[in-house]
């Protein structure tokens, strides 16, 4: 597979002038302003291939939006490169950008009052796209989203999730090898988020798309991606398979036991038990402190077991695992 | 791999983006008609100006309340309002979306796409003028004939429209540069107080600046404050073909310099963006 984002030794710092204290200080620093600096991400290689899905995450002012921000184009670099479908960003911004789709979950790019259909007419020509081609793409996205039926109703008029969908379609009409994706459910409903998550996953298989997805909700990370890139303090700190994650950052499980009896009591080394409802006891359990199967075993001899079910502790706790340990270094 | 753009070396063609200008300009004048409530709100403080103002230069020709008034036409000045009204509530607030989209980040959806942000951003504000400009002429041609004041004459009536499409085009501009000052400033709203009282003095919104004494008559209608308001607001009370081409001289001009100011401001403003972040 051919690379599509290759970045190496990528650095942005931000100059700022310093601010000083009362009405002569701000005299002095209009004639001799006290500059200081601020890494906002420091030396960041890494490679995205085709059709690859990542996601990138880390905690408000970590620096994703900044490396975000230098790959699409709309940020220069302090030093080290970066190279987006074989384009320097930073120079080719305009040339890039009929290669990429950008959507913003918290930003439109649809006319509250006018209908979709006339914002993909606009893009349409925004992309020089041919009118064939446009009809043929606009057809099968429309059928794949199912919002042929809001097509031409006013933008204000839709539900979030509606709008979403066609945010997407319109990101998607000028046919773009990579898709950038920034909170793309945020404020959704669960069925919508489900929804969105579920079609630009399969939209990227079918079409061989690359994604690179930032979000703060860890199920579209796990729903859409195959690969995380966490980002602290404007480094990576973690770059691998979502997997993978899991299994490095978390040597736990997460047990439910239904039961007839009120609760099901496993005393056993390395296990610690949570907070829940009657006749449900959810246990988390050290992997390598203990084996499951003793601890299954062990409910199991109180008898009155309805139902057991064995998960990977939610995302959330990976993220959170793992900015733990870096704080703690 | 490398990517290639659809168009010659990345470069939008001419016909491109006039393609991309025409459609938006389009989406523009839809997006207004469609919010018609607004539009009908507009017509209603724009008849309001109307009736208000007309009365006061009504009374000040009628009873020749000051010797200036002899300098005015007969039938007072209540056309000449009427139409410098006209060009500036057609005109766009577009520095109200410059400001917003440079502090808040909302600048960036727009430099994702290969057109230029002036144009995705201008293009449909002068679709939204041009239907403004359509409506609020209509209803201040009906103020008129409902005022039993006559009418002007074709040949006056078309005068008027072109002056006052290319006036909305210099107004549009100096919006622009009031709203590109978001880069550099917290807050435009200074600039713009700045620039409507300079459109109210130097343009003449209320009466014609050639009551002014001559010095300060050079050099108001020399500033592109008069080629958005004055040059247009002339042709009511003195109309002439010499006066006409004169205004429109003035309005070309300043639309050509206001153009590559933004131009060139928006440059610095994306620069400056690129380097240091929004």
């Amino acid at each position: 597979m051919s690379q599509i984002i290759a970045v190496r030794e990528l650095h942005k710092a931000y100059r700022r002038v310093k601010r000083r204290r009362g009405p002569l200080g701000a005299v002095r620093e209009l004639f001799s302003p006290d500059y200081q600096t601020q890494d906002a991400v420091s030396r960041v290689s890494f490679t995205v291939s085709e059709g690859e899905r990542v996601a990138i995450i880390g905690p408000n002012g970590a620096g994703k939006s900044t490396t975000l921000k230098m790959l699409s184009g709309v940020l220069q670099p302090t030093s080290g490169s970066a190279e987006v479908l074989g384009l320097t960003p930073s120079r080719q911004r305009r040339a890039l950008a009929y290669g990429v789709g950008v959507v913003f979950g918290q930003r439109s790019q649809l006319w509250a009052e006018l209908s979709a259909r006339d914002a993909f007419l606009l893009l349409r020509r925004i992309y020089d796209q041919d009118a064939d081609v446009f009809r043929r793409r606009l057809g099968e996205l429309v059928e794949r989203f199912g919002i042929a039926n809001i097509l031409d109703q006013p933008v204000r008029q839709l539900s979030l999730g509606q709008r979403m969908r066609c945010e997407i379609t319109a990101s998607l009409l000028h046919g773009p090898k990579l898709l950038f994706l920034d909170e793309p459910t945020i404020g959704l409903d669960i069925t919508a988020k489900a929804a969105i998550r579920d079609f630009i996953r399969e939209q990227s298989r079918e079409a061989g798309q690359t994604v690179l997805l930032t979000s703060h909700d860890t199920r579209d990370i796990e729903l859409v991606c195959e690969r995380v890139i966490v980002i602290n303090e404007g480094r990576i700190v973690v770059d691998q398979p979502v997997a993978e994650l899991r299994r490095r950052f978390l040597s736990r499980k997460v047990i439910t036991i239904q039961s007839a009896t009120p609760t099901v009591t496993v005393d056993l080394p390395g296990v610690t038990r949570r907070a829940s409802e009657a006749h449900t006891t959810i246990l988390v359990v050290d992997t390598v402190r203990v084996r499951i199967e003793q601890v299954i075993a062990m409910a199991l001899a109180q008898g009155g077991i309805n139902d057991v079910t064995i998960e990977d502790p939610p995302m959330e706790e990976v993220i959170h695992e793992i900015y733990a340990a870096h704080a703690s270094r | 791999m490398r990517f290639m753009p659809p168009t010659h070396r990345g470069e939008a063609s001419f016909i491109n983006v006039s393609a991309s200008a025409f459609a938006a300009a389009r989406l523009g004048a839809l997006q207004a008609l469609a919010a018609w409530p607004v539009l009908l709100g507009r017509v209603m403080f724009y008849l309001l100006i109307l009736v208000v103002l007309a009365a006061l230069w009504d009374k000040v020709a009628a009873e020749q309340v000051t010797p200036l008034a002899g300098m005015l036409p007969p039938e007072g000045l209540a056309i000449y309002i009427g139409v410098t009204e006209w060009v500036t509530l057609s005109v766009v607030a577009i520095e109200r979306g410059f400001e917003d989209d440079i502090r808040n980040g909302g600048l960036e959806p727009y430099l994702l796409r290969p057109k230029s942000y002036l144009l995705q951003r201008v293009a449909p504000a002068l679709g939204e003028t041009m239907v403004r400009l359509v409506v609020l002429g209509m209803a201040g041609l009906a103020a008129v004939a409902m005022s039993g004041r006559p009418l002007p004459a074709p040949g006056a009536l078309l005068a008027l429209i072109v002056l006052g499409g290319l006036g909305c085009i210099v107004g549009m501009m100096l919006y622009v540069l009031v709203g590109l000052a978001a880069f550099w400033m917290r807050r435009v709203l200074p600039a713009m107080l700045i620039v409507q009282k300079l459109s109210f003095l130097l343009g003449g919104l209320v009466a014609p600046i050639s009551l002014y004494p001559d010095w300060l008559f050079s050099i108001a209608k020399a500033t592109p404050f008069g080629a958005h308001l004055y040059w247009v607001g002339v042709q009511t009370v003195t109309p002439s073909a010499r006066l006409f081409c004169i205004g429109i001289a003035w309005q070309i001009l300043w639309s050509m310099v206001l153009g590559a100011l933004c131009a060139l401001v928006w440059q610095a403003g994306l620069q400056k963006a690129v380097r240091e972040g929004l």
